[in-house]
């Protein structure tokens, strides 16, 4: 047994060692910079939705005062006096102008970190009234404000070096973690499709039924029985590229070591396995945007496909 | 050393949020919503491919085992969650991502009316073009999450309470009503070949909720 045991402890160290510095990574901020934009846009657009539409008072206001139902108290409405017309609204006008902060860059972590607070005040007061995408948003600015993504492309850069971009290194970490994140959405939603209906046991019909579910719906599907055929495929492709979602975190990996031997990574290589997975995920997405009012699901989800690309590829895509 | 503190840290946060993402029947623990059709057609196709594997199961056999499943699974699942759950809570990393699990191929369309004179009227329709009294904020995306919960087992509640605030509503843009009715028209979804041969499917409307109508002084 004792001989093993300084051998399982090498291997452990090592890797240890590996991931620690694989954490330790630096990049410049481009890629958390953008994705911090996005974030900062979706979050304003998914308030503002509800402003727009006259709902405030209906989803996050007691009986008394305008709302269906009596809310829930965050901890955050606790503190400043409950849940009332003046601090609903006060949320969300803190909510919406952290929003902007995000999205411009100024205020760095802070400003991210009070978007995060009052978007999970407001959620917290009504959850009927939210949806996955709320989720995505919500781990989104977590990791915002864990990295430090107002180092280019914002008024915190220009205010601070006079330009709007800069070359400052910033730790690659959250990126990763963004990718990860990105990746446990689709396998974890894939695993949880457990209808029949997602296999050939149900005759690969679930996106038929779905796209025909009135409260999702944008407009009439029903057009879509002629086309039956290319919903099963569509249902086959989803499902399948959901759970096998992980590879892309392989893929990722095999493209950053390409002078590593091996027949996965040259394959993964050579059919640019990166670029299958985002084409499919863009037409995933805007499929669902078309077809189905989700709120900003959609829009969410493709502002975390940009983590799956370097600051140096953003930039040559600039150029 | 505070590369390894970050280290640890993040590897918490994965853990964490792994855990929490695996597929769980999390808003499926209420044995009553089992009965509905959507779900009791799920059940009836699982039956009939475990039979052609050859497992030998009837339908009743089969909801039995995957309840006391589920129950066990979801006691575990709270055990093994309970220290992340402030984690989750003030940082927002929950992990929800059951959507679109499988079609409800019994959807609820929520039908609302007036009386007027003794006479029933539709104003709102859900997802009508021509019923679209408070349409916008009743079709808004968030509402529409509220809708769609509200057929199911456990939320008769939530539907009064809306049934009230519709009342509260309804006083003020129509002086001439005396009551509100809410009630869901549920119809299957028609299949492909239904769709194409033009075969009518016909629905019926569930139990009514009426209330009257709350004025203002």
């Amino acid at each position: 047994m004792s001989r093993y045991w300084p051998f399982r402890l090498t291997g452990f160290g090592r890797c240890w060692s590996n991931w620690v510095a694989f954490l330790d990574r630096q990049e410049p901020g481009t890629t958390l910079a953008l994705w911090r934009i996005a974030c900062g846009l979706c979050l304003v657009g998914t308030i503002a939705a509800v402003v727009l539409a006259g709902a405030v008072p209906l989803l996050w206001l007691p009986p008394a005062d305008g709302g269906y139902t009596q809310p829930a108290t965050p901890w955050l409405f606790r503190q400043i006096g409950g849940v009332t017309p003046a601090t609903v609204k006060g949320m969300v006008a803190l909510t919406l102008i952290a929003g902007v902060l995000t999205a411009v860059g100024l205020g760095g972590r802070i400003a991210v970190l009070a978007a995060l607070q009052g978007f999970l005040a407001l959620m917290g007061l009504n959850s009927d009234a939210t949806g996955g995408h709320d989720s995505v948003i919500s781990n989104g600015l977590w990791l915002l404000v864990l990295s430090r993504s107002t180092e280019t492309l914002s008024l915190d850069c220009r205010l601070r070096t006079g330009r709007w971009t800069s070359e400052r290194p910033v730790p690659a970490w959250p990126r990763y973690l963004a990718i990860f994140q990105l990746v446990l959405i689709y396998w974890s939603t894939g695993l949880h499709k457990m209808s029949a209906a997602w296999t050939p046991a149900g005759g690969f019909s679930a996106l038929y039924y779905i796209l025909q579910q009135p409260t999702w719906q944008r407009w009439d599907m029903s057009w879509l029985a002629w086309l039956y055929p290319l919903t099963q495929l569509g249902t086959a492709l989803t499902w399948v590229w959901e759970i096998t979602a992980p590879l892309l975190l392989l893929a990722l990996w095999y493209r950053a070591t390409p002078q590593r031997p091996g027949l996965f990574r040259r394959l993964f290589n050579r059919i640019n396995f990166r670029r299958l997975f985002v084409l499919m995920g863009v037409a995933v997405h805007v499929g669902i945007f078309v077809c189905l009012e989700v709120g900003p699901f959609s829009w969410i989800m493709l502002a975390f496909y940009i983590c799956l690309y370097r600051p140096e590829e953003w930039r040559i895509g600039w150029r | 050393m505070w590369p390894h503190i970050r280290t640890v840290l993040v590897t918490l946060h994965l853990i964490a949020i792994t855990l929490l993402a695996l597929p769980a029947p999390e808003g499926g623990m209420d044995r009553q919503s089992w009965q509905n059709p959507t779900v009791q057609e799920e059940l009836h196709a699982w039956t009939q491919t475990l039979n052609s594997c050859g497992i030998a199961i009837t339908q009743p056999e089969l909801e039995d085992r995957l309840w006391t499943f589920a129950q066990s699974y979801m006691a575990i699942r709270s055990e093994v969650l309970q220290p992340f759950l402030p984690y989750y809570h003030y940082c927002g990393t929950f992990q929800g991502w059951r959507m679109f699990v499988g079609p409800h191929r019994y959807p609820l369309v929520l039908h609302i009316e007036v009386a007027e004179h003794g006479q029933w009227r539709p104003i709102y329709v859900e997802r009508d073009a021509q019923y679209r009294w408070r349409a916008r904020q009743l079709n808004s995306y968030r509402f529409r999450a509220v809708l769609f919960r509200l057929g199911w087992p456990g939320y008769e509640g939530e539907l009064k309470r809306l049934a009230h605030w519709v009342a509260t509503e309804a006083a003020r843009d129509f002086p001439e009503a005396e009551q509100v009715r809410l009630r869901f028209y549920q119809r299957r979804t028609p299949s492909p070949d239904e769709v194409r041969a033009g075969a009518p499917i016909t629905g019926e409307f569930g139990p009514a909720l009426e209330v009257p109508l709350r004025r203002q002084p």
